[in-house]
């Protein structure tokens, strides 16, 4: 405030002051400064007390409310410059006495009379007509320099008499109001600070209380003004808590937002207006400590308070972290056991329609049979699908079984020496009727020259492989391709073999939804097509499990319409080399291969390389034809031609037929062939072929095969072509067997495939029924484990370990209800050579007898050969 | 003055009524005839007389001046557009009044003109759309509108001029007091006065202005609109505009204050250069300037300048002559040699030979703290300042009071953007 010169020089006369000024912001004021002793205060000396007021708070005050604001009051010099006006908002007088001399109806005398009263200080009282209205003029000085008060009401407003006392009344008031002022100022002053310490340092101290506790608790304080979100306090431990300065908060609340994730606004204005006062509301949100990155729930509680009526927020942040994360967890734990819950409900139920399903058409086409017994033809037609909805029914009961072991873990591993060739032939033998009912073209290839003998599950590999080419003969259409590849992987460990298993079909393919969760349980795709395929749907999960237990790698590749690629990887242990009697080596060393695939003929070449065997390959049979025919006339005749059976042009058993006729009956001739060769073996045979083996080519399936040609060509050659084409046929079979129905639906089944069968109805009965008969007497024993007296297993062992000639060498079968890998394991243990699973299925009793009778007389065989070398 | 440019125009006229095509030869040059549409009032502006003389001198080519009457231009021209009939160049200001031209579709936007980067930046804001395109050259004078007063009364009456609505209210009543018309209000066609009390309202808050272009909200929703419009006719009944102010058109505002008849008056600087004749008491030198009070912001308002606009016809034969003349015009030579003398703000960066007028040099702080660009005309859609008038006239007449007036002035802004197709309207 600038107060110029005069002012200073007052103030050293120690004289009274008013003086007009300017505040910053254009506010107009006047100054009233009286000197008094000098004092000290708060540490600032003084020697004066000043009042400063606003013009337009002094207007107000000299305001007329007697004239109902009419009237109007000006403080002017008196020269006539106004100094101050009562006009609200302002002034536009500058000088009244000139604005007086124009619009009045003051006479030149009246004007000169007042203007010297002003110069002498004298007050006075005039009327005139400012602008057609009669007018009072009252002036009056204030005392104080050379000012005056002057009065300009409207002579409507008030009358002579009244005027006069307002005049008196006006100065009176006018003195008194200002000593009055003057006083309550310094009254107040003094008050105020006494009053204000006290209440500070109460304030203080109450403050320093609560900023103790709330330092040393975990939940933080925050009150804030309603009105502009000021925050009035906040309690430190937020810079502890939430690592954000107490100063940064103070100064805006919208700090706290920083920590705050995943939300923009913290403080939600609207809905903190919206709490009634006394009331409260909560909100959750997480927070991040600023410095140390900390994640934590805090519960942001609002109260809404009234305090001296002012609206405020005291606003509560407790941490909640622990109390969320166990919500969370009983949450999951919550979820978890619904997930549980919901899993066996939906096995229930798929079990409940899975089963049903075909029990349903067992029971319904038994009463139909029963209706229809008389007509043959409707009975083969109910018997056929009675047939096929048992076969489901148990395909299905095993491997809910076996899923249901999986799952408990209880599933184990049966790891021992296996034939990789042997296990192949084996799911060829099954699959390929399987593929031609449907005309579909099954190839198995064998890429490279992976180990013939690894050690693994034999049995669980048979599975694995068995679920997924039956599928892709199953999911491909009549006179679909199905490919399936083995090869080996390159593998690090010298100790290990990795092989890969490629299934290849152009069936029908999946869905890539349908891919995500195919080795789900209980998934089958649902279209058409496969509508009209009987599955469990618990295949590819079993199938899944054991690649897994096997510590394999199962993936699938498929697109509706274009087929599927099944792909497994596994590792193999490799067994100790065992040193192999090279009989063929001074026997065996030129060999030609006649294939349209070249690829099989590179195979066998590679196969066949470390035997140094030299294999001279063409690809169709007139080449082989000219080959053997030159070889026979140069005097360098093939020690072995293997034909392939399918060729364009000329087929293998008519090349071997036109060798036969060039060459002479010397040289053996062997049919290498995926197909079932029983439809032609009769012609193959007439046509000069020795023996037939079955793709892919192994070397030791080989000369396995070509051994018996080798060792005793003539002899065994007779063997071959008198074996007869039922393996079972006029064999005699020994049953043990306890339960009476199954013995006779056995021994009728025996009966009907032409074979003898003797019953024992115990173990015990069993061994001694054995230990009795003469050598070859029987040539086989099924053997049902679960019998009273001695069960399957005892039985067996005691046979083994009998003295009867033929206590190591004859087959014994298991008949068993129990058909897990440790059932088949227990078996072998036990001395037994396969196991049938009940209800017993005449395909696969055809299958293991066959396989185990035509060992036997292999083993037979050699054992005659043998015998007869020695002697020769 | 006026009688000197109005002859100098009809001259002109005569000339070129003599010439029967737009296109002839002249000197072994095309000559080029350019038909220039404006108000009576505005082309006889020495300056635009100046301009016209020395295109026609320099280029050869003929201007064809088509002048309507100030009352009749709107309608005269709107009849004209409508049947087709465009001029080359169109003088419109930039009010909501030139929405009945088409302006999208009838005027070429003059963004890429070369004259356009020495537009100083406030002619360049007012002239363009809420686009941003350009639409016209301002060559005319850009002066400040506001309260312009007879000081050599004010200060016989030992009274200062207002700084706060109050004291311009006592301040009316003192001169009122002492006999004195305090306003020159035209009662007869106060098309330009209203705009200046809306102002603020509008340039203040671009959300209300948003809002009632957007029809969210009416005038009758803004206090200040209310106020405005309650206190002229407060101001009406006590007197401040006299006793004939219904009879007060535009050419009684300078007898009526060189006469001292009149105090006051809302208005610009260049009108006392190009307008006012001192035939009586009090010249140019008499007045001095302070803020319009209207009651609707208390420490009173100045408005930009409002410019005439050069706009070229984009549909016509002679587009590109017609850019020539605007560019003719905005060449540095020749519009200093146009406004030279001529008390205005300068609309182009390279104008020097303006003046400025010492009303407005005494008046620079006062205007720098409260001056506006010309908002309600220019800005508010459907604005008409005639129609405005002739509201407010009906209200001093007794036939509508304040709250009806503004009733009557939200409804014919709403009416007037409708026939435009305003979005909500």
């Amino acid at each position: 405030m600038e107060l110029g010169e005069a002012w200073d020089m007052l103030m050293q006369q120690r004289q009274p002051v008013m003086v007009g000024a300017t505040l910053s912001g254009s506010q107009d004021v006047i100054v009233f400064a009286v000197p008094v002793q000098h004092g000290s205060y708060g540490g600032f000396d003084y020697d004066a007390i000043a009042v400063c007021y606003t013009n337009m708070d002094l207007a107000a005050s000299l305001n007329v409310d007697a004239f109902s604001g009419q009237g109007r009051c000006f403080v002017i010099h008196n020269d006539g410059r106004v100094l101050l006006s009562t006009q609200a908002g302002g002034n536009v007088f500058e000088n009244y006495l000139v604005y007086l001399k124009a619009v009045s109806d003051l006479k030149e005398e009246e004007l000169t009379q007042m203007q010297t009263d002003w110069q002498n200080g004298t007050a006075g009282l005039l009327q005139c007509d400012i602008g057609g209205v009669g007018h009072c003029i009252l002036y009056q000085p204030v005392g104080y320099q050379d000012y005056f008060l002057l009065s300009v009401v409207p002579q409507n407003a008030v009358s002579a008499g009244f005027l006069s006392v307002q005049k008196t009344t006006m100065d009176v008031l006018f003195v008194i109001f200002l000593l009055l002022t003057a006083a309550m100022i310094l009254m107040f002053i003094v008050r105020s600070h006494n009053q204000s310490r006290k209440s500070r340092m109460e304030l203080q101290y109450r403050e320093r209380m609560f900023d103790v506790l709330s330092n040393n608790v975990d939940d933080i304080f925050i009150m804030l003004n309603a009105e502009n979100y000021q925050v009035d306090y906040i309690s430190p431990n937020i810079e502890r808590l939430l690592g954000l300065p107490v100063s940064e908060v103070r100064e805006n609340i919208k700090a706290l937002e920083k920590c705050a994730l995943g939300r923009d606004i913290v403080i939600p204005k609207e809905e903190l207006e919206a709490i009634s006062v006394n009331d409260k509301k909560n909100w959750e949100y997480e927070y991040m400590h600023q410095t140390t990155g900390e994640r934590r729930f805090y519960r942001m509680t609002a109260y809404c308070m009234s305090i001296q009526d002012v609206r405020k927020y005291i606003v509560m942040l407790s941490d909640r972290t622990q109390e969320k994360q166990m919500n969370q967890q009983l949450q999951e734990a919550l979820t978890a056991a619904r997930s549980a819950n919901e899993a066996k409900s939906n096995f229930l139920s798929n079990m409940s329609h899975d089963i049903r399903t075909p029990m349903n058409a067992i029971v319904g086409f038994a009463m139909l049979l029963e209706k229809d017994a008389d007509n043959a033809d409707k009975v083969r037609e109910y018997i056929g699908k009675i047939t096929a909805s048992s076969h489901h029914l148990l395909s299905l009961i095993n491997d809910v079984l076996d899923m249901s072991k999986i799952e408990s873990g209880k599933t184990s591993l049966n790891v021992d020496r296996f034939s990789l060739p042997e296990l192949l032939e084996e799911l060829s033998i099954i699959l390929m009727p399987q593929a031609k009912a449907k005309g579909q073209s099954f190839r198995t290839y064998v890429q490279g020259a992976p180990p013939e003998q690894i050690v693994g599950d034999r049995l669980r590999l048979n599975q694995i492989l068995l679920n997924l080419l039956s599928n892709a003969i199953k999911y491909t259409q009549d006179g679909g391709k199905i490919e399936f590849t083995v090869c080996e992987l390159p593998t690090a460990a010298p100790q290990y073999v990795k092989l890969q298993f490629v299934v290849r079909d152009n069936g029908i393919g999946m869905s890539e939804e349908f891919q995500k969760h195919i080795f789900a349980p209980f998934s089958r795709e649902i279209s058409s097509v496969t509508n009209k395929v009987q599955g469990t749907g618990l295949g590819m999960a079993i199938t899944k499990n054991l690649v897994d237990l096997m510590g394999g790698i199962i993936r699938v590749e498929s697109a509706p319409g274009e087929g599927s690629t099944f792909t497994v990887e596994l590792s193999f242990v490799l067994p100790e080399q065992e040193e192999e009697e090279a009989w063929y080596s001074q026997k065996v060393t030129r060999v030609l291969v006649a294939d349209d695939e070249e690829d099989v003929c590179l195979d066998v070449k590679e196969m066949m390389r470390d035997t140094g065997v030299e294999v001279s390959c063409v690809t169709d049979g007139e080449a082989a034809v000219e080959m053997a025919v030159g070889a026979h006339e140069r005097g360098e005749d093939y020690n072995v031609i293997l034909l392939d059976w399918k060729m364009p042009g000329m087929n293998g058993v008519e090349t071997a037929r036109r060798i036969r006729d060039r060459v002479g009956e010397e040289v053996p001739i062997l049919v290498l062939t995926s197909y079932d060769w029983s439809e032609i073996e009769t012609e193959a045979r007439q046509a000069g072929i020795n023996a037939f083996m079955p793709k892919p080519f192994f070397v030791s399936t080989f000369w396995q095969t070509i051994k018996p040609l080798f060792i005793d060509y003539a002899e065994t050659r007779e063997i071959e072509v008198e074996t007869p084409k039922s393996v079972m046929n006029g064999r005699r079979f020994l049953v043990a067997e306890d339960n009476e129905l199954n013995a006779e639906i056995l021994t009728e089944m025996l009966n009907i495939e032409g074979a003898d069968s003797e019953l024992a109805v115990n173990g015990k009965e069993a061994v001694e029924m054995f230990e009795k008969s003469e050598p070859g007497y029987y040539d086989m024993i099924l053997m049902d484990v679960q019998m009273p007296v001695m069960n399957g297993y005892e039985a067996t062992r005691q046979i083994r370990a009998g003295s009867h000639p033929g206590a190591k060498t004859i087959p014994i079968a298991a008949m068993t209800a129990n058909t897990f890998a440790e059932d088949v394991r227990d078996a072998m243990d036990a001395g037994m050579d396969g196991h049938l699973a009940k209800p017993i299925d005449m395909d696969a009793v055809r299958e293991l007898v066959g396989r185990l009778l035509s060992q036997a007389d292999r083993n037979k065989a050699e054992v005659i050969a043998a015998e007869g070398g020695n002697g020769g | 003055m006026i009688k000197r440019c109005i002859s100098i125009l009809l001259a002109v006229v005569t000339v070129l009524s003599m010439t029967s095509c737009s296109i002839g030869k002249s000197g072994g040059k095309e000559q080029i005839t350019l038909t220039i549409m404006g108000k009576k009032t505005d082309l006889a502006k020495s300056y635009m007389t100046d301009i016209f003389e020395r295109y026609e001198k320099e280029t050869g080519n003929k201007l064809d001046i088509v002048a309507y009457e100030d009352a009749d231009y709107e309608a005269e021209a709107a009849a004209r557009f409508a049947k087709g009939d465009v001029p080359d160049v169109f003088l419109h200001f930039h009010n909501a009044d030139l929405n009945d031209f088409d302006v999208a579709n009838n005027f070429y936007y003059l963004n890429n003109e070369a004259w356009v980067s020495d537009l100083t930046d406030s002619a360049r804001e007012y002239c363009e759309d809420r686009d941003g395109n350009l639409l016209g050259l301002p060559f005319w004078e850009s002066s400040v509108s506001g309260c312009y007063y007879n000081k050599t009364i004010l200060d016989s009456l030992g009274l200062k001029p207002a700084t706060k609505q109050a004291e311009f209210d006592v301040l009316c009543q003192a001169l009122a007091d002492a006999g004195y018309t305090p306003i020159c209000w035209p009662g007869n066609g106060c098309s330009w006065m209203i705009q200046f009390g809306l102002d603020p309202v509008f340039a203040d808050d671009p959300q209300i202005l948003e809002k009632i272009n957007k029809n969210e909200i009416t005038y009758a929703d803004i206090p200040e609109v209310t106020d405005m419009v309650q206190w002229v006719s407060d101001a009406a009944a006590k007197g401040w505009f006299g006793d004939d102010y219904m009879n007060t058109g535009w050419s009684e505002i300078s007898p009526v204050l060189s006469s001292g008849e009149a105090v006051m008056t809302f208005i610009w600087d260049t009108w006392f250069y190009t307008d006012f004749e001192a035939e009586n008491q009090y010249t140019v030198d008499d007045f001095a300037l302070m803020p319009v009070f209207m009651n609707t912001v208390d420490g009173g308002t100045y408005e930009g300048g409002n410019l005439n606009m050069m706009m070229v016809n984009k549909n016509g034969a002679q587009v590109e002559a017609a850019l020539d003349f605007l560019s003719f015009c905005a060449t540095p030579e020749n519009y200093n040699a146009a406004f030279d003398g001529i008390s205005t703000v300068s609309c182009f960066k390279g104008q020097t030979t303006n003046i400025q007028s010492p009303m407005v040099t005494d008046a620079g702080d006062s205007i720098a703290a409260n001056c506006r660009v010309s908002t309600a005309a220019s800005r508010v859609i459907g604005y008409s300042a005639d129609e405005v008038a002739a509201i407010f006239k009906d209200m001093f007449l007794g036939r509508v009071d304040a709250a009806g007036c503004v009733k009557r002035m939200d409804e014919s802004r709403i009416a007037t953007a409708g026939r435009e197709g305003v979005d909500g309207f």
